[in-house]
């Protein structure tokens, strides 16, 4: 069986920190479901079957001293050597292997590594069991620390410092066929010209403009990014994507041109009308594009400046 | 044209009532199916009829200053489109008729105002 690789210390310091910084307790199911020395296996079969679990603790009747385990493999024994209807007492495993409820979460993860267990009871400093840890416990534990690492991260390339003489500058990270997402950019962007009182009419320009460059990176490119930067005098709105590239930029650039296909075109997109769009809205417009590396679109547009 | 004339002489029911739904004076109609049209027109406050359900027709409406979409053929908006049109303020309504009925009767509206 293969080893959990993020023991070692060549992990990235985020994820040896985290298996240090979170203990068992924050990890562990706390509901432990138990049974009686007194209870048939056949009735354990079943709590498995009904509760969805692969390991049953024996305890006392509060549930807190600990005597053995009935796993899944016991179970399978037990039908195989026909003792199923026997109480666990006799059969369930006593060479218990526990974790201690402050121990970090990374005894866990070596224990998974060291033992062949799937599943280890875990115990507070008065030796009574408070929890039980399994290798899925350790996986939704660790998702969903790295998820809140990764949305920090991706937080602060979209809030970069502002520059002088830049009033904002906003960064989206803008994934392939993700129309779920598709126009929230362009939202945050009105949201923040609206906040400026720009007027209506440029508003409505510098909104198309970001609109059509986020639906041209939701539907053809290999996703990107959106920027936009509110200058004193102008708005500079660039879409940049990793691929694949636009063989002829200036047949991209004719109206009714397009690559889309059939379902694109069922959600109202890819009639050929993006980028020659937002050339109309814009004062500035220019496109870079190389095949297999990707495409640069930029656009500027002026701001009315009151004298 | 009044958007509430709108609802009272087409046969259509009021999905979302959007921002200032009893003010919303329409300048005309874009028919589309189309986003990507709607996105080229140069007016603003006009009425979209469309027989696309997506979350999309809200996003283009907000974007060109539609305050409101009539969806056609019977259509029934995705959960999506309504909270979007609730969270834009823009006027969400349906009705069972066809894009081409749909338009010639408000065509005979704005007529008449």
């Amino acid at each position: 069986m293969s080893t959990i690789p993020i023991n070692t210390q060549e992990s990235p310091p985020f994820l040896l920190d985290l298996i240090y910084r979170l203990k068992v307790k924050d990890v562990m199911t706390k509901e432990v479901i138990t049974a009686r020395k007194e209870t048939p296996l056949r009735k354990i079969q079943h709590i498995m079957k009904e509760k969805g679990i692969t390991g049953v603790p024996i305890t006392d009747e509060e549930g807190k001293r600990i005597f053995g385990i009935v796993s899944m493999d016991d179970i399978i024994r037990a039908l195989d050597g026909g003792y199923i209807e026997e109480s666990a007492e006799r059969w369930m495993s006593r060479n218990l292997i526990v974790l201690e409820d402050d121990m970090p979460l990374q005894f866990a993860i070596s224990y998974l590594d060291k033992f062949k267990y799937g599943r280890f009871p875990v115990l507070n400093k008065d030796r009574e069991l408070v929890g039980i840890i399994t290798s899925r416990d350790i996986i939704i534990a660790l998702l969903v620390e790295v998820n809140k690492e990764v949305e920090k991260l991706e937080q602060q390339i979209v809030q970069p410092p502002s520059k002088p003489g830049e009033e904002a500058w906003l960064l989206y990270n803008i994934r392939k066929y993700d129309f779920e997402n598709a126009g929230k950019a362009s939202a945050g962007i009105k949201k923040l010209l609206i906040e400026r009182n720009i007027d209506p009419k440029t508003l409505r320009r510098i909104s198309i403009a970001a609109y059509e460059l986020e639906m041209n990176l939701v539907v053809h490119s290999d996703g990107g990014t959106l920027s936009f930067r509110l200058g004193q005098d102008r708005v500079e709105i660039e879409a940049r994507d990793r691929g694949p590239g636009i063989p002829d930029v200036e047949k991209a650039l004719e109206e009714g041109f397009s690559t889309a296909n059939e379902w694109i075109r069922s959600l109202g997109f890819g009639a050929g009308m993006g980028l020659p769009n937002a050339k109309r809205v814009s004062d500035e417009f220019s496109i870079e594009s190389r095949m297999g590396e990707g495409t640069i679109v930029r656009t500027v547009i002026y701001l009315i400046v009151p004298p | 044209m009044k958007l509430e004339t709108v609802v009272e002489k087409i046969p259509c029911t009021v999905v979302v009532k959007g921002k200032g739904f009893d003010e919303v004076d329409l300048r005309s109609i874009v028919a589309s199916d189309l986003m990507s049209d709607v996105l080229t027109t140069v007016d603003d406050r006009f009425l979209i009829v469309t027989s696309l359900n997506s979350e999309q027709v809200i996003r283009t409406a907000d974007i060109v200053g539609a305050p409101a979409v009539l969806l056609v053929n019977g259509k029934q908006p995705q959960n999506g489109m309504v909270r979007l049109a609730e969270e834009f303020g823009i006027t969400l309504l349906s009705t069972p008729l066809s894009t081409y009925k749909v338009c010639y009767l408000l065509g005979c509206l704005l007529e008449a105002t």
